[in-house]
């Protein structure tokens, strides 16, 4: 970057400006833990001050990259190109919560966790809960369009996202959507901005639907033979007009996983688990718990826990919430991927995963949202042995390939980022990338914002 | 940077984020290099060779309360302490370490005779102190400002320290040994006083370890692993030559050190190693002993006149978190004062002393420590009780600061109190 630009950002952000080594270092990675170093941090406090960046940008030709809590598991925040990291962490405030009319008005740098528990001590539900909203921020929810356990229920970030206010590639303050329940004037810009991944604006003010929280919550462990078994038990979930807030399922590779570490008791020939939430009225929920047990025991289920304290309830979610923690012992570098089938289809993926890992070599643990199709495929690596790093990476290609070819998407919710670039136009075609790229460049003229993402890039996939 | 360990230990660290959640400085630096996961990136760069500015890197990783919470978050239990202290420790000797400390850490604090002069020192320099004014309470001056932080009160340095205050033969053998610390020998020698006369009424014979040199955590957090391995070698050496059955740590930070930290300084192998694990077998909390001992049982019924939920418990994070000793220091105060004990507001929030951290940043320590002090005062404490010297230290000096009637004590000036109760 040229020391003209740096004194400019300098002039804006006095000591919001870090030009450090270690402070670059310390802005170098995401959950990837791929690292690239950018040429500067800057911490902006307001609108404004993103859009002074973005206008300074222009006029020098730097990118801007934004980040909140740097989760991303797609390398969505990371600087590919180098220029300004620009972090959100110091617009952290909710600036309002109406409880009449059911909204938030946030920051992008709020952890997603504190708007939970903020709209939920005036007894209304922020739902989306992807697996890092203990850290990850509101604003690369958005950018990521975040899903979570709850989406068979609730759906995803999207879903909660009535308007935005973002500062565009121009240096322009957009503010698109409503404060209200519905509105369809106009394109929908918003949802145009929801998973775009900090590539067409960068979000500095959201506007999140809220709903009244649930009174009560059932949990329920159910424990199959086999995978098969499993993905029965769902769809007679499902058609026993159910919704559970949670359908989570784990294969034998990710319950073994476990087991070598957490020890959670289970029944003799215990090859696939599943786990139920269901909420509403303190009622309402034991009615549908109710018939999600006796879906499962129709369907083979070798046994079936239920709780609906907190403490029972935590311990049945011990075996699902283990996994992550658990696969680093595995395997030094895990490839996460987070496909989607259609739900009908997820016994046959299953089934094709185990017939890959046997047939590519590599431990391949697999869990996921069933209730959404959403699987997460770990491939678990050394990192150190060219060979296995080879033919992980092929397995990766012909996970993809079968999840198009199902009928699915090769994200659910992590994002395409510089992970998933290569295959961005097997599964949108090419005119859906060449609109993007028009998209792109109507946001974005000159590529100033968060440029290697999304569509192919040499740099990134140097890295 | 050179410590081959560092390497596997770091390698463990999935940058997934959760440190930034639970870290007590997050908040005040909003910024990734406060951090772990920052400070790991850092730390591995350096490996890699990709530092610029060594003083740097050592600057970001004394910028570090070590209160451990990252690190019994952290999904796969990455040894977030070890690695800071390990970093700290090659650093300071590629780049040295500041001279105040190496003087404290190098002569004063592994000579028992070393200390004494210098709180005696302290003590009579106080008394000379240009401009001192004494709080509220009596028990503090307030520092000039300019001098050590601005707003900072200091405890009055007692002339006698407590183990001078005990008679030649006194307390010189018997089955259970008292470790009382620097803290509550020099600064606050009724705490050691305290927990010396209640561990005594447990009808056990009771030896208070006069060789102390300091436990060496000062030193060792500080990256002077030499002046941390002469304490603790020294420590360990003559308390062993000892015999006791047990030896009761008033202090969480003293007792970490012993139980944990040692091990790292004087791995297996290393000369004082056995030593070590037969202090370490033979190491206990404060609270522990008290609730294996049966003194409690003597304690008579509280007075009627007593305000229900006034004393409160904080958490030391070296005790409570790393050595997971909250619960018997709750059950201790229970079983001590009933129901004037109750659970605290904000009881787990680390008070933001930090050790070194206190005097190289006070003006964050004091953010830290003045919101925990009012957390508590807001929920109705009156009287915040703990077992850690470090935390008596700062949550007396931040009551001073924000809330003069708000006492602070350790758990043994209570359970004395109620023992002798007249």
């Amino acid at each position: 970057m040229h020391a003209e630009a740096l004194s400019a950002l300098g002039n804006l952000f006095g000591d919001r400006l870090r030009t450090s080594l270690e402070t670059r270092i310390c802005y170098s990675f995401d959950a990837t833990r791929k690292t690239f170093l950018p040429d500067a941090v800057v911490y902006p406090a307001n609108a404004e001050e993103v859009r002074q960046t973005v206008l300074l940008a222009n006029l020098h030709r730097f990118p801007v990259v934004p980040r909140g809590a740097g989760t991303g598991f797609s390398g969505g925040s990371l600087p590919v190109r180098g220029g300004v990291v620009l972090s959100t962490e110091r617009m952290d405030r909710i600036v309002s919560i109406d409880t009449e009319n059911l909204y938030a008005v946030v920051e992008p740098g709020v952890v997603t966790e504190t708007i939970k528990e903020e709209a939920r001590k005036r007894g209304l539900f922020y739902p989306p809960d992807p697996a890092s909203l203990k850290f990850s921020t509101i604003g690369g929810n958005i950018a990521e369009c975040a899903g979570g356990m709850s989406a068979v229920k609730y759906g995803v970030t999207r879903d909660y996202v009535l308007g935005l206010e973002a500062v565009l590639g121009t240096g322009e303050l957009l503010r698109t959507g409503v404060a209200t329940a519905k509105g369809v004037v106009g394109y929908d810009l918003t949802r145009m901005l929801v998973g775009s991944e900090g590539t067409l604006g960068i979000v500095t003010r959201a506007t999140l639907r809220l709903l009244p929280h649930p009174e009560a919550a059932v949990t329920l462990l159910a424990l199959f033979p086999t995978n098969r078994d499993a993905a029965a038990a769902v769809n007679a979930v499902v058609a026993s007009r159910v919704t559970p807030s949670a359908m989570e399922i784990m294969d034998r590779t990710a319950i073994d996983c476990v087991q070598a570490v957490a020890k959670v008791p289970l029944p003799e020939g215990t090859g696939s688990a599943l786990l139920f939430e269901a909420d509403g009225t303190t009622d309402s929920a034991a009615r549908e718990a109710d018939r999600i047990e006796d879906a499962c025991r129709a369907h083979g289920a070798l046994e079936v826990r239920r709780a609906s304290d907190a403490k029972g309830r935590d311990e049945l979610w011990k075996l699902r919430r283990s996994i992550s923690p658990t696969l680093l012992q595995i395997g030094a570098v895990k490839l996460n991927e987070d496909i989607v089938v259609p739900r009908s289809r997820l016994a046959d993926m299953f089934d094709f995963l185990s017939d890959l890992s046997g047939r590519s070599d590599v431990r391949i643990v697999n869990f996921g949202h069933a209730g959404d199709g959403n699987i997460h495929v770990n491939i678990m690596i050394s990192g150190a042995d060219k060979d296995e790093t080879r033919r992980a990476e092929e397995a990766v290609a012909a996970v993809f390939r079968k999840t198009v070819e199902m009928g699915g998407t090769i994200s659910g919710e992590h994002g395409v980022g510089i992970s998933k670039a290569p295959f961005l136009e097997m599964e949108v075609g090419p005119l859906g990338v060449a609109v993007m790229k028009r998209l792109k460049e109507c946001f974005d003229p000159n590529g100033i914002l968060n440029p290697g993402k999304i569509f192919l890039d040499e740099a990134a996939v140097r890295a | 940077m050179r410590d081959a360990d560092l390497k596997e230990l770091t390698g463990l660290c999935a940058k997934c984020g959760t440190c930034r959640t639970v870290c007590t400085l997050y908040p005040e630096r909003k910024a990734e290099i406060a951090v772990a996961r920052g400070k790991i990136a850092l730390i591995e760069a350096a490996m890699r060779g990709e530092d610029g500015d060594a003083e740097a890197v050592q600057e970001a990783l004394t910028d570090c309360l070590l209160c451990g919470r990252c690190e019994r978050a952290c999904p796969n239990q990455v040894v977030v302490e070890e690695i800071v202290m390990k970093g700290r420790a090659d650093l300071a000797e590629e780049v040295g370490i500041p001279a105040w400390k190496r003087v404290l850490f190098g002569k004063v604090m592994p000579s028992p005779a070393a200390t004494g002069i210098a709180r005696k020192a302290a003590a009579a320099g106080q008394r000379l102190l240009p401009g001192k004014i004494p709080t509220a309470s009596g028990l503090h001056y307030r520092f000039p400002d300019g001098l050590g932080g601005k707003g900072r009160t200091v405890p009055k340095l007692p002339a006698v320290g407590f183990l001078d205050s005990l008679g030649k033969a006194e307390a010189a053998a018997g089955e259970v040994m008292l470790f009382v610390g620097c803290v509550f020998d020099h600064v606050f020698p009724e705490v050691g006083r305290a927990a010396y006369e209640t561990v005594k009424a447990s009808g056990k014979s009771v030896a208070v370890f006069r060789d102390a040199a300091c436990c060496g955590l000062p030193a060792m957090v500080s990256g002077d692993r030499r002046s941390a391995m002469e304490c603790a070698e020294a420590n360990v050496r003559r308390l062993r030559a000892a015999e006791p059955g047990a030896i009761v740590f008033p202090c969480g930070s003293c007792l970490l050190m012993f139980k944990r930290n040692v091990f790292s300084l004087l791995p297996k192998g290393s000369p004082g190693y056995d030593d070590a694990v037969y202090v370490a077998e033979r190491a206990v909390d404060y609270a522990s002993f008290l609730l294996s001992s049966g003194v409690l049982d003597r304690i008579p019924d509280p007075p009627p006149d007593q305000k229900v939920g006034e004393i409160g418990y904080h958490d030391p994070c070296h005790l409570s978190g790393t050595l997971g000793k909250g619960p018997e220091a709750r059950e201790v105060l229970s079983r001590a004062v009933g129901p004037a004990f109750a659970e605290m507001a904000g009881a787990d929030l680390c008070c933001g002393y930090g050790g070194t951290f206190n005097v190289r940043d006070y003006p964050t320590s004091a953010r830290i420590g003045g919101n925990k002090v009012t957390v508590a005062a807001r929920g109705g404490t009156k009287v915040i009780s703990t077992g850690c010297s470090g935390c008596v230290l700062q949550m007396r000096d931040m009551a001073a600061r924000t809330d003069p009637a708000l006492r602070v004590v350790h758990i043994a000036e209570l359970v004395h109190d109620a023992l002798f109760r007249k």
